[in-house]
């Protein structure tokens, strides 16, 4: 791997890296699908937090297709899939005390999924 | 929030030592991680955020692009890159008022916000943005009625996200500079509302 130099810098910023693929996937969830975030406890790298496992959610819209980075991490491959923007209510993720109308949106990958 | 300004020592020695790997590896030149900060530190930051937001309020036409496609809407500007690939703009509105957090870790928009403040890196606002956003809000100062809907964004994957804070009221005929100039970091990020002209 060649050093980087400053002189490469400002386009490397410009540009970024963005871990979107260019792949025509047919998306497994559409948009007001109920879904349920799987209960997985992986001891590698993952970006589904723990406090969304096990609970139930509604796709809100597809994102396209990214790199997964649960096996990215662990040099397995990139495994492209869908990312979705999914809502859960405040109420599910934190009990009956929580604010009757709030919500949190997490963008999720297909391998956190199952449909309910 | 306040007690949370510095990282840790621990942290800070391990970034210095992956620093050292980086250069002495090969992988960087020294000059090329200072170029790095000094673009991060001098020519990223909020006020091209405020600027995107400002637009915004100022033409229906762009703001519907903007909510719709955020990263080309932002590219439109010049704002794009590293950490602010694929962008996604929540509005705020009468029902509806948006925070973003990164529970995961520290994920931000760095071309329209520059780098995030230590807060918004620090474990207590990661854990309680998501549980007790109000609590949190009422902290910075924002007291959300109660009929208003918070939505929580988790920024934990992919997508980076900005708040567009509402126009505030009597800045009907501002200029698009003049109404950056009421449009803060923390309004982006929804700890905050944008100020009033009077505030400024």
């Amino acid at each position: 791997m060649p050093t980087i130099t400053p002189e490469q810098i400002p386009d490397l910023v410009r540009k970024g890296a963005s871990c979107r693929v260019d792949a025509a996937l047919e998306p497994l969830f559409k948009t007001g699908d109920k879904i349920r975030a799987l209960n997985i406890n992986p001891a590698t790298h993952t970006r589904l937090p723990r406090y969304i496992r096990g609970k139930e959610g509604v796709i809100d819209r597809d994102h396209g297709v990214f790199v997964f980075p649960d096996t990215q991490a662990e040099m397995k491959g990139a495994k492209p899939q869908h990312v979705y923007s999914v809502r859960f209510t405040a109420q599910e993720l934190w009990g009956a005390d929580a604010p009757q109308k709030d919500s949190l949106y997490i963008d999720l990958f297909e391998d956190y999924m199952e449909k309910t | 929030m306040g007690a949370h300004h510095e990282p840790p020592a621990e942290l800070s020695t391990r970034v210095k030592a992956i620093e050292s790997l980086l250069i002495e590896r090969g992988y960087f030149a020294a000059e090329a991680l200072d170029k790095i900060v000094q673009i991060h530190e001098h020519e990223l930051g909020p006020r091209n955020g405020a600027k995107v937001v400002a637009r915004a309020w100022a033409d229906q036409d762009y703001k519907k692009w903007l909510l719709t496609d955020a990263t080309a809407a932002i590219a439109d500007m010049g704002y794009s890159g590293a950490q602010g690939e694929d962008m996604v703009v929540v509005e705020n509105t009468p029902d509806v008022h948006n925070l973003v957090v990164c529970t995961l870790c520290s994920c931000y928009p760095w071309p329209t916000l520059g780098l995030p403040p230590t807060w918004y890196k620090a474990p207590p606002y990661r854990a309680r943005a998501v549980i007790d956003p109000r609590g949190v809000m009422k902290e910075f100062g924002l007291d959300v009625p109660e009929d208003v809907e918070v939505r929580v964004w988790d920024s934990n994957a992919e997508l980076r996200y900005l708040v567009m804070p509402m126009r505030p009221a009597g800045t009907e005929g501002f200029s698009e500079e003049e109404l950056a100039n009421l449009v803060t970091r923390d309004s982006m990020i929804g700890v905050a509302v944008a100020l009033s002209p009077s505030a400024v």
